[in-house]
């Protein structure tokens, strides 16, 4: 005889360990976004547009036999006429393709998880967990502007300030007070005329208000010496940025520049696909974006970022007008943040087989100026993009 | 709502059992818990076991299995049973009273096995359920100790659940501690007088290679927390309990099917019930295309030596058989050919794979033999423990027998076995024919 129970319910047993392995889930997206962001035109893009995501599962691994000639399995076919030497099952690749890790699906058995979110949830997802909101209150600055504003009245003020009908309620306060004590008689001929304390004037002071509207200029060096895969490193740090203050201000606008020897007003495709001829001008780029600021954003009225991205290769004889550049911009500026990408001892040592002694470079200059409205960051792999980020909004991450 | 009430299933019940008996079955008592389907997917998550501790690899599974249910790519399955005494049952309430007929012989098959066979002689079926709760709790405990915590404990649990199986896989046999081999090897020396032990380090650790590996870290590395090396013992524990289970896959489940066909056949249940039955049963025991269904394989041995040999022999070979065993012994030419086994792998020239051998006259053998290396724990690679040095370092190797590691997925054990001990670790193996070091 057997026993039979009817089960008590347990609440959801496996409830918690769900919720563990969807954060393990959750953390293995923020790994991938990075990879994905570097690959989608998404700048300036509206935050609607969606964007797949795939994502690594959490595997757990074992020591497992590989797919060898050795390696035999067994199968059973029934009632099915099979010889040796037949092909069997689907073609595959023979080997997973390594070094390509980022590559969904290549390696058998992999559990993939395809996420489809919109860059505004992308966006969240990226900033909202980064130990930022704090860094935010004290980094986060607006520019503003000062309003004059209507507030009150007062005794006092010049002539054209003089409010008519706020004078006469006071007259007609004081006129009635003085019915009542009977200091005054409405029916006689006496005129009640106004009095100098009867005068009210409107007040105005000065109010601060902040200007939620940010323009971002992405000025970048596209001359030959900025690879493909130097470009790329680049885009993956202008779309956080852009992200970033896109998220903290109301309205933003991009401008993008492009320069080699003379700078150009680009729009997103072009600055990431171009490939000029030219030589390196630091300073045309700078100044192509002062210009900008002049005719188009005051700098009283918008809250200005500008991203200067290059590979630090700039002619020698450019680099004192590139740093008074970065001087000036600095000052209009909420953040300017100049970033080299690639190795720090690359151009060292080039420089220093080309010309004797090592001289100073634009990395070396730019550290003059460095403060917290200035920032360097050099980016060598896209690992570094997300110590970049928070160096340059005083994380410590 | 469903066709059956508990009174039904008692009756049906008591039916199953007298003819279990009269069948000359021994099997643990019973406890059939009623559950739906939700329930039913937590217990698959946790292995069946209702006392199993915390880990996000089984919220993994469920949602995997959730998923996978509600797409309708998987159904649920119709039995599951613990080895346990009494042993746990699960029957789901959605499922219709002739599956729960067909589910209860099934389980009095798997009882009698887990009862009867050999291989699960040392698994503590009295006191399992009590010693999972246990690690159940202390694990909880682990979790929830602010000076732990939870990311400690997983970092720990996720290293052991990658080593998970590097456990003894011979039960029954009896294990010599590191004082009985000394013992052993001292006296081997002191009574040899041909030479061949001169060079013989007494001092070794382990004397003999170790294929505990997880029981080897939880007793050597000395660095480790008492709640460290109790994770380790918990999931080595639980290893050694589920082994004798991956070893005898084909045939517990083949000896079930066979048990519940002959007790439903003379139940003499409902015709309507009967047709249901005979469905299901095909369903279960059908031979899976290019793959092995040890339902299938296991169902068919059975029969075969009941054919052969009478089912005295069958209840004989429950007892003192594994799947290695069962198959060597049992699956001869005849059996291979009707079930046009066959053999194959993966060529990586052409991109396919390829049938290596055919069940033919000569070929069958090697067929048979393909198969023992791919069933149980045999299609897990074995990793030895061959050495600790006095500084420390834990010396690893796989023990190669023709088939390569899968690289990628070694690298990321052998980290996770960094994660467990203190010291360097070395690992050697064979790839393509050259040995290789992580």
């Amino acid at each position: 005889m057997s026993i039979f129970r009817e089960h008590k319910t347990i609440a959801d047993r496996a409830a918690s360990d769900r919720a563990r392995h969807r954060k393990k889930i959750e953390k293995a997206i923020k790994e991938s976004i990075k990879d994905v962001v570097a690959e989608e035109s998404i700048i300036g893009q509206s935050g609607k547009k969606k964007i797949r995501i795939p994502v690594k599962g959490i595997k757990e691994h074992r020591f497992v036999y590989g797919t060898n000639q050795k390696n035999k399995q067994v199968g059973s076919a029934q009632g099915k006429e099979v010889r040796q030497g037949q092909r069997i099952g689907h073609r595959r690749r023979s080997k997973p393709q390594e070094g390509q890790g980022d590559q969904p699906g290549n390696k058998p058995g992999e559990e993939m998880y395809e996420i489809e979110m919109s860059l505004e949830e992308l966006a969240g997802y990226l900033f909202n967990d980064l130990e930022l909101p704090e860094l935010e209150k004290k980094n986060f600055k607006f520019t503003t502007q000062e309003k004059m504003k209507r507030k009150g009245k007062r005794p006092y003020g010049i002539r054209p300030r003089l409010s008519k009908k706020e004078t006469i309620k006071q007259k007609i306060r004081r006129k009635k007070a003085a019915i009542k004590a009977g200091s005054f008689d409405p029916d006689g001929d006496e005129r009640f005329t106004f009095h100098q304390s009867d005068l009210r004037y409107k007040h105005i002071s000065p109010v601060k208000k902040e200007n939620t509207a940010a323009v971002v200029f992405f000025v970048m060096d596209v001359s030959g010496s900025m690879t493909k895969s130097k470009k790329f490193l680049a885009r993956s740090f202008f779309f956080l940025l852009y992200q970033f203050l896109n998220h903290k201000y109301s309205s933003i606008e991009v401008v993008f520049i492009s320069h080699t020897a003379d700078a150009h007003e680009v729009n997103e495709e072009q600055f990431f696909t171009q490939v000029p001829n030219g030589g390196t001008l630091v300073s045309t780029g700078l100044q192509k974006a002062e210009d900008i600021i002049d005719k188009r954003f005051h700098p009283n009225n918008w809250n200005i970022y500008t991203f200067y991205c290059g590979d630090g290769d700039n002619w020698s004889i450019d680099n004192k007008e590139a740093l008074s550049a970065f001087r000036r911009l600095k000052e209009v500026n909420q953040v300017m943040c100049y970033t080299e990408i690639g190795k720090l001892h690359d151009y060292r040592e080039y420089s220093f087989f080309a010309g004797g002694s090592p001289e100073k470079r634009l990395w070396d200059w730019t550290k003059l100026i460095e403060d917290k409205d200035f920032k360097r960051v050099r980016l060598e792999e896209s690992k570094d993009i997300w110590p970049a980020f928070s160096k340059l909004f005083g994380g410590k991450k | 709502m469903s066709d059956w009430s508990m009174d039904e299933l008692q009756e049906w019940d008591k039916k199953i059992c007298s003819i279990g008996e009269a069948l000359g079955l021994d099997w643990y008592p019973i406890e059939y818990e009623i559950c739906d389907y939700k329930e039913m997917m937590g217990h698959m998550a946790y292995t069946g076991l209702p006392t199993h501790y915390r880990h996000w690899s089984f919220g993994k599974s469920f949602d995997r299995i959730q998923t996978e249910y509600n797409l309708g790519m998987s159904g649920l399955p119709y039995e599951m049973i613990i080895n346990s005494n009494p042993s746990i049952s699960y029957l789901m309430t959605e499922n219709p009273m002739s599956t729960h007929i067909l589910t209860m012989a099934h389980c009095v098959g798997h009882s009698d096995f887990f009862k009867n066979n050999r291989m699960f002689s040392e698994t503590g079926a009295d006191t399992v359920i009590d010693k999972f709760k246990s690690s159940g709790k202390r694990v909880k405990k682990y979790m929830e100790d602010p000076a732990i915590g939870i990311d400690a404990v997983e970092k720990i649990l996720d290293a052991c659940h990658a080593v998970r199986f590097q456990v003894p896989r011979t039960p029954g046999v009896k294990r010599r501690s590191h004082k009985d081999l000394k013992k052993y090897y001292t006296e081997l020396i002191r009574n040899d007088t041909s030479g061949q032990w001169d060079n013989f380090d007494i001092n070794k650790i382990p004397l003999e290679p170790d294929s505990n590996l997880l029981g080897f870290v939880a007793q050597y590395n000395r660095f480790l927390e008492e709640w460290q090396r109790d994770l380790i013992r918990i999931v080595e524990q639980e290893s050694l309990y589920f082994v004798p289970q991956a070893c005898t896959k084909i045939m517990n489940e083949g000896w079930a099917c066979m048990i519940h066909e002959k007790i439903v056949n003379s139940l003499g249940i409902p015709d309507d019930y009967f047709l249901s039955f005979i469905r299901l049963h095909n369903q279960v025991v059908r031979p899976h295309l290019g793959r092995i269904n040890p339902y299938h394989l296991g169902f068919k041995i059975f029969k075969y030596i009941e054919e052969k040999q009478g089912f005295k022999e069958c209840l004989r070979v429950r007892e003192t058989h594994n799947d290695e065993t069962f198959i060597k012994t049992y699956l001869n030419e005849e059996l291979c050919r009707e079930l046009n086994l066959f053999s194959y792998s993966f060529h990586q020239k052409e991109g396919y794979n390829k049938i290596t051998d055919v069940s033919g006259e000569d070929s069958w053998r090697r067929v048979r033999d393909d198969l023992i290396k791919s069933v149980g724990l045999s299609s897990i690679p074995v990793v030895m423990v061959r050495d600790l040095q006095p500084d420390g370092t834990l010396i690893l190797e796989h023990e190669h027998d023709g088939r390569d590691l899968e690289l990628s997925e070694a690298n990321k054990v052998f980290e996770h076995i960094n994660d467990l001990w203190e010291g360097e670790v070395r690992f050697t193996t064979v790839i393509e024919d050259e040995s290789w070091e992580f």
